[in-house]
C-alpha cells in the first residue's frame, strides 16, 4: 500500500468549552490533491494548525509519511496560512533570503520566476503590500522551496481571477511532481478543478470525505412532475439514499444520494408526467451536506 | 502547448467524465488521427489546470476501450487500425444516453410510441443522407 503523507486520527482540539475539531480521521495520499471545505468556524484552520504543531490537540494522532512529528518532516512541509504572519517591516526579498537559508531545497530561480508570474516587487516593504499581495509573497515562499507536502490555507484570498489561476497551476504542477497538496478555500470551482478529494467539515466534524468525481456521481436530484398533487412516496421517502424531499404542488424533488437510477424506477410506477435526473456541482453538494449535516460514512 | 479540449470543474458532470467523452468523440470524428501522439497526462493536467489522476484515469479508460495505446517511454498515441473504430462503439454509450433522454423527453408530453418512431426514422433517413454519409 502506498504510504500516506498525513494521517490524522481521531484529532480533537477544544478551546475551553467550544470544541473546534471533534474526533477528526483523514489519511492523505501521497500525491493527492485533497480539498477542504467548509463554512466559516468549521475547524479547518485549527486542523492546519495542529498539523503543524501550531496548537496542541486535546487528543489523537498525527503521522507524516508514517512517522510522527519531528524536525526533519517539518523541513518538508511548507505552510500558506490564511492570515498573513508577516512583519510588517521586513521587505520580500529579505523574507525569500531567508527562506533560502533555512531551506537547502530553495530554488532562486523559481523564486525569481513566480515573483514575476504574481507582479511582485520584492523591495517592497510588507506594509506596502495589499492582502492579495502577502498571499501571494507566501506562496512563493512556499512554492520556491519544492517541499514535498503544502499545507494551504485559503491560498488565492485577496488574489484576481488570474494569480488564483496561477495559484491553481502551481497545484496541480507540484501534485505531477509528486508533492502533496492539503488545502482549503472558499472557492468551491477550485477544489471542483483540482482536488482528488474532498472533505467537508462543519462544527469540526467530518460530513463528507470523498472524490469530487464519485460525489458527483452519486449524488442527483430527481424532479417528478404529476398530473396532479404529488401522490403520497410511502415507502420511497424512508429510503436512506435519499437525503431530502420537496414537494411543491405537481412536482416532487428528491435529493438522492446513491443508485438514482433504482429510484428513477420505483417513480416510474407512480405514473408520473416527467421525470428529470439533475447533475449536482460540488456546490450544491456543499449546501446539501452542511443543510443537513448529518456525518456521513466515508466513501 | 494548445489543447482541443475543454472542461467545466462547475458541471454536475464528474470531470474524467467530461475528458473521456470529448476525446472519444475527437478520435470519432477524425480530429485525432490514428497514431497520432497525445499529451503526456502532466502536460494535459497543466493544460486544462485539473488533477494529474482525473487525467490518468482517462487515459486508462480509454486504453482500455482501445482507442489510445500507451507504450512506456514513448508516450500515449490514438489507436492504430481499430482505434477509430473502437471510439466510434464507445460513442454508443453516449448515442444511448442521449436517446433515452430524448425519448423520455417526448414521452412526457405525450406523444404515442408510433409517432416517435416516426420522427425518429425521419431524423435517421435526414442525418444518413448519401450526401452525409461520411464513412
Amino acid at each position: 500500500m502506498k504510504t500516506e503523507a498525513v494521517a490524522v486520527t481521531g484529532l480533537v482540539k477544544r478551546y475551553g468549552k467550544s470544541v473546534a475539531v471533534a474526533d477528526l480521521t483523514l489519511a492523505i495520499p501521497d500525491g493527492a490533491i485533497w480539498g477542504l471545505l467548509g463554512p466559516n468556524g468549521a475547524g479547518k484552520t485549527t486542523t492546519f494548525r495542529c498539523l503543524l504543531g501550531l496548537v496542541q490537540p486535546n487528543a489523537g494522532e498525527i503521522t507524516f509519511w508514517g512517522r510522527s512529528y519531528s524536525y526533519r518532516i517539518f523541513t518538508d512541509v511548507a505552510y500558506v496560512p490564511e492570515q498573513s504572519t508577516l512583519y510588517e517591516w521586513m521587505r520580500g526579498r529579505e523574507y525569500l533570503e531567508f527562506t533560502r537559508r533555512a531551506h537547502p531545497s530553495y530554488d532562486s530561480s523559481l523564486a525569481r520566476t513566480l515573483l514575476d508570474r504574481f507582479d511582485l516587487d520584492p523591495n517592497k516593504r510588507v506594509r506596502e503590500l495589499s492582502k492579495g499581495e502577502r498571499t501571494a509573497l507566501m506562496v512563493v515562499m512556499a512554492f520556491a522551496r519544492h517541499p514535498r507536502l503544502l499545507i494551504l490555507d485559503e491560498p488565492t484570498s485577496g488574489l484576481d481571477p488570474i494569480h488564483q489561476r496561477h495559484v491553481l497551476d502551481l497545484v496541480v504542477e507540484s501534485a505531477a511532481t509528486g508533492a502533496t497538496v492539503l488545502f482549503s478555500s472558499h472557492q468551491i470551482t477550485h477544489i471542483e478543478r483540482a482536488a482528488d478529494r474532498v472533505s467537508i467539515l462543519k462544527n469540526g466534524r467530518l460530513l463528507l470525505n470523498e472524490s469530487v468525481d464519485s460525489l458527483k456521481e452519486r449524488q442527483k436530484v430527481i424532479e417528478a412532475t404529476f398530473e396532479r398533487e404529488v401522490p403520497p412516496l410511502n415507502g420511497v421517502a424512508r429510503d436512506p439514499r435519499i437525503a431530502r424531499v420537496d414537494r411543491m404542488g405537481k412536482v416532487l424533488r428528491l435529493h438522492v444520494h446513491d443508485r438514482v437510477h433504482e429510484i428513477v424506477h420505483e417513480l416510474e410506477r407512480m405514473s408520473p408526467t416527467s421525470i428529470t435526473v439533475i447533475d449536482c456541482n460540488l456546490e450544491d453538494i456543499f449546501m446539501d451536506a452542511i443543510a443537513v449535516g448529518a456525518p456521513h460514512p466515508s466513501g | 502547448m494548445a489543447t482541443i479540449f475543454t472542461v467545466d470543474p462547475r458541471s454536475g458532470v464528474p470531470l474524467y467524465v467530461q475528458l473521456r467523452d470529448q476525446m472519444k468523440r475527437a478520435v470519432a470524428l477524425g480530429v485525432l488521427s490514428p497514431g497520432e501522439r497525445l499529451p503526456t497526462v502532466k502536460a494535459l493536467a497543466l493544460e486544462l489546470t485539473i488533477n494529474p489522476n482525473t487525467v490518468a484515469r482517462v487515459y486508462r479508460e480509454l486504453e482500455n476501450e482501445g482507442v489510445i495505446e500507451t507504450s512506456p517511454g514513448r508516450g500515449s498515441f490514438v489507436a492504430r487500425g481499430q482505434g477509430r473504430q473502437s471510439a466510434v462503439e464507445a460513442c454508443g454509450d453516449v448515442a444511448r444516453a442521449v436517446i433515452a433522454d430524448a425519448i423520455r423527453h417526448v414521452r412526457a408530453l405525450g406523444l404515442e410510441r408510433a409517432l416517435i418512431r416516426e420522427i425518429v426514422d425521419d431524423e435517421i433517413a435526414r442525418w444518413y443522407a448519401p450526401a452525409l454519409e461520411k464513412r
